[in-house]
């Protein structure tokens, strides 16, 4: 058996060569007396008692990753489901690598969590084994125990603990076939649905201490003004204020209870400079990226564009438009602080615990192991908490007042001061020969830096980079071909928003590749599986597009929502039927079908929405459906209701009252179908957010004629004017 | 600072608060009852939902002046062991992704199946329409309802 460093030690140490017990690199020293517990690796801890406990290193938003992970590590494991026990990793040298981020936490785990799970379950194998002196072989671990399967012989594996920690840990345990997969690709229950429910689930708003004040800021409405100077006088006679405090990011008034602080922070007269935006509207916003399209980089080009353009027979040219969105999760930013004697602790809802541990350490200058930092469950996240800002302003706060302090956002403030999606201009141009065909296509999109991930740099686009996604890693065969980014400085804050790019590029491209189905008499189905064809797997960029995947999960689509068939009539209204497609970076494949009917007044309802999906091996059914309809719904806010308007400098919206997401009236029926392709896990948390958009607008153009090329969609734009 | 005294969960409790503070503030800061949640504070999310004689009611937007002499249940109250008709069916459909509303959309649905044990698509609409899931658990939640209607509704 290969082994380990450890489990060459501890061979070693058997063998007498005691000088090795002066390495401290025992996982695990060999315990005085009954060892209490098996810890084979950092994600592993099975007690004497038998209680398996496995460590979660990503966060939970919504998305299902712990369940997921911890799935992952049961089933190599061979653990009981139901005994399980989840605990959440903490940042640090021992957990590095936490952010949860780019749908990527599956796929990240995947190897490492099946090795430690494979790894732990041959340990307590031979643990076994060597207990009844039968060859391994013969033994079966099931259920959190193993099985002699000669004679029926049983033991727990708390019972297997001692001999467990003895042994090696196997280097290259050998991974279950996943034909016998007992738990990985059924529906599983969240772990945490049963707190949810009861009202037990901390969330990072609910992790206040009782010792703690609470702090409610006052930023500028304006991004990027400040507070010239404040008079806390109004504040501080609120009962229950104690004090007002600048920060970096503000004036934090500080109450005994959330209610105080909120009344106070209100009546606090504060004097903004509003700084260089403040007479900004979303009409100069447009206008900058307007004037930023002419500086475009070409980040993908295949065969000579212009050429092709220029000898096309019929060339079609649009301009698409994705408006700035919101997060709005629903539980809005908070966090808890707690600074005192060189140390601090934290807790908090964070997709980035390792960076607010570290912008903690960094502030308070102090080194990481001083910052402990507990991450909470988080009430929605969306690429929202994948920024930390909300982090270091409680730092900041605590260190001022020198008292456990829980800063809390209102409603008001989660959408002030979001980190946005930015709006993006899209230009398409197409050329189709005298047959009709397809023979050129360009897209070029223009947007705002995201600041979240750093300052704005003149031009920002490196001309090698993979940006714009979606139009970059177009999956289309087309003989010529490019595709073009242009990057301005954002003028407010901006950040990850659920599948980033995707969901304005897909948009753009798959509308106007619908344009080019109309203008050359093609099926839009038939036209995507003809420019699919071959080759069928091609390279783009860093990634390996398999057109396969893609046209399997397109032919699904169609065939499920019955594409060729006529739709059902709606009294009184327009109906049709559209589709879209989109690879997430070479991973995920999907296609979706939206029927859609419009209203005399324009009013666009989605009845129904079919989509099939190739995420390579699924782990939780119900998570990967689960996430498919909740993208959905995310993806229809933003092409049918919601848009961030801003008016001198400031945000416009302030509550779901004008920021209408989508509710529960409006939510079509959702038909998932999972394409097993054999490939690895991909992820689902993204993906399905930016066919919807595209499949709606397509539906909208069956439906009415009218071409939408700007979400989202106005009803004035698609009322019955026949 | 004065004092009130309000049922909850079907104890009485006293407390001592600004009689403009809402009762999702004295829940939640003053009785720990953390299972309600502040969505938006002005009564148009629904996370603040809680219970008064069976009926849906807005936390956010009741101050403890006015609930005082009440009788309210939050979802710690729903039952004692998350037994009740909606929580079981919300487990049985999977339907939290990550439930901050969800509470809210239980106390909701038990609200609707105490005056309408069979409601009608309508009628759940016409409940829910009145909530924000951010995540979009809307499919999951409309089977829940109908699964604990024909397990027997409130209860």
């Amino acid at each position: 058996m290969s082994s380990s460093r450890r489990g060459f030690l501890q061979t070693a140490v058997l063998g007498g060569a005691a000088i090795l017990l002066k390495l401290p690199v025992l996982a695990q020293e060999a315990p005085a007396g009954k060892p209490k517990r098996f810890e084979p690796n950092k994600w592993i801890t099975v007690g004497a008692d038998g209680r398996v406990t496995l460590i979660a290193p990503r966060s939970e938003m919504g998305q299902g990753a712990r369940t997921s992970l911890a799935m992952i590590l049961a089933e190599e494991l061979e653990a009981d489901w139901k005994s399980i026990v989840l605990e959440h990793a903490t940042p640090g040298p021992k957990y590095p690598g936490m952010r949860t981020s780019g749908s990527s936490s599956v796929s990240d785990c995947w190897r490492a969590l099946r090795l430690a799970g494979a790894a732990a379950r041959e340990m307590l194998v031979e643990a076994a084994a060597r207990r009844w002196s039968v060859p391994a072989a013969e033994c079966r671990a099931r259920n959190s125990a193993v099985v002699h399967a000669p004679t029926g012989r049983i033991f727990g594996y708390g019972e297997l603990v001692p001999a467990a920690v003895t042994l090696p840990v196997p280097e290259n345990p050998r991974l279950k076939d996943p034909k016998d997969y007992r738990l990985l690709g059924t529906r599983v229950l969240r772990l945490e649905s049963r707190a949810i429910a009861t009202g037990r689930a901390v969330y990072g708003i609910d992790a206040r201490p009782s010792n703690a004040l609470v702090g409610v800021v006052a930023r500028c409405p304006v991004p990027g003004g400040r507070a010239r100077g404040f008079d806390p006088a109004a504040a501080t006679a609120v009962p229950g204020v104690r004090e007002v405090v600048r920060l970096s990011t503000g004036i934090a008034v500080v109450a005994d209870d959330t209610w105080a602080a909120m009344k106070g922070r209100d009546a606090l007269k504060v004097d903004w400079d509003e700084g260089e935006n403040r007479a900004d509207s979303t009409e100069t916003y447009w206008k900058r990226l307007e004037t930023a399209s002419a500086r475009a980089h070409v980040t993908r080009k295949v065969g000579d564009v212009e050429a092709a353009l220029s000898r096309s027979a019929r060339r079609l040219s649009a301009e698409y438009r994705y408006s700035f969105q919101a997060h709005a999760p629903v539980e809005p930013m908070n966090c808890f602080a707690d600074v005192r004697d060189g140390r601090c602790e934290i807790r908090v809802g964070t997709q980035a615990p390792n960076e607010a541990q570290a912008a903690a350490a960094k502030l308070l200058g102090i080194p990481l192991e001083a910052v402990t930092l507990h991450v909470t469950l988080l009430g929605g996240g969306f690429g929202r908490r994948l920024d930390h800002d909300y982090v270091p302003e409680a730092v900041e706060l605590s260190r001022a007042i020198r008292r456990p302090v829980q800063v809390v956002w209102t409603r008001r403030d989660d959408f002030e001061n979001d980190r946005f999606q930015p709006a993006s201009l899209h230009n398409l141009s197409a050329g189709l020969d005298a047959t009709g065909r397809l023979i050129a296509w360009s897209h070029k999109m223009t947007s705002f830096h995201l600041t979240m991930f750093g300052p704005y740099e003149e031009g920002n686009v490196d001309p090698d980079s993979e940006n714009p996604w979606g139009a970059f890693d177009c999956p289309y065969e087309i003989p010529a071909l490019s595709a073009a980014s242009s990057v301005a400085r954002s003028p407010v804050p901006t950040g990850a928003w659920r599948a980033v790019d995707y969901p304005p590029s897909v948009f753009a491209r798959e509308s106007f590749l619908d344009e080019v189905a109309a203008a050359s008499g093609r099926d839009p189905v038939a036209l995507r599986l003809d420019l699919l064809k071959s080759p069928e797997v091609v390279k783009i960029g860093s990634g390996e597009i398999d057109r396969r995947r893609l046209s399997a999960v397109i032919a699904l689509a169609a065939q499920k929502a019955s594409w060729s068939a006529p739709l059902r009539a709606v009294p009184g209204r327009r109906v049709g039927r559209g589709i879209a497609a989109n690879v997430y970076h070479a991973r995920t494949h999907m296609a979706q079908v939206a029927e859609v009917s419009v209203g005399k007044e324009g009013d666009v309802r989605v009845h129904r929405v079919v989509c099939a999906a190739d995420c390579g091996q699924v782990i939780n059914l119900s998570g990967a459906e689960s996430q498919v309809e909740g993208a959905i719904a995310w993806g229809l806010s933003a092409a049918l209701k919601t848009e961030i308007t801003f008016r001198n400098g400031s945000v416009e919206q302030h509550s779901y009252r004008d920021y209408p997401v989508l509710r529960l009236p409006e939510m079509p029926s959702i038909e998932t179908y999972m394409v097993s392709s054999g490939a690895g896990p991909s992820g689902m948390g993204e993906q399905p957010v930016p066919p919807v958009g595209p499949a709606v607008a397509n539906a909208i153009f069956a439906a009415t004629g009218v071409r939408v090329r700007k979400l989202p969609v106005r009803a004035d734009e698609v009322v019955d004017r026949g | 600072m004065a004092r009130f005294r309000l049922t909850v969960n079907a104890t009485r409790r006293e407390v001592d608060a600004e009689p403009d503070t809402p009762l999702l503030w004295v829940l939640r800061d003053r009785l720990g009852l953390n299972g309600t949640k502040y969505g938006c504070g002005v009564g148009v999310c629904g996370a603040c939902t809680v219970l008064e004689g069976g009926k849906e009611i807005r936390s956010c937007q009741v101050p403890v002046q006015a609930a005082a002499g009440r009788r309210f249940t939050t979802i710690e109250g729903l039952s004692r062991d998350g037994s009740h008709p909606c929580q079981r069916a919300w487990l049985e459909e999977d339907v939290s992704q990550c439930g901050y509303c969800q509470p809210g959309m239980i106390l909701a649905a038990a609200a609707l199946l105490e005056r309408s044990a069979r409601p009608t698509d309508a009628e759940v609409d016409a409940v829910f329409s009145e909530h924000v899931c951010r995540c979009g658990s809307y499919p999951r939640i409309r089977r829940a309802v109908a699964r604990a209607s024909a397990a027997g509704g409130a209860r």
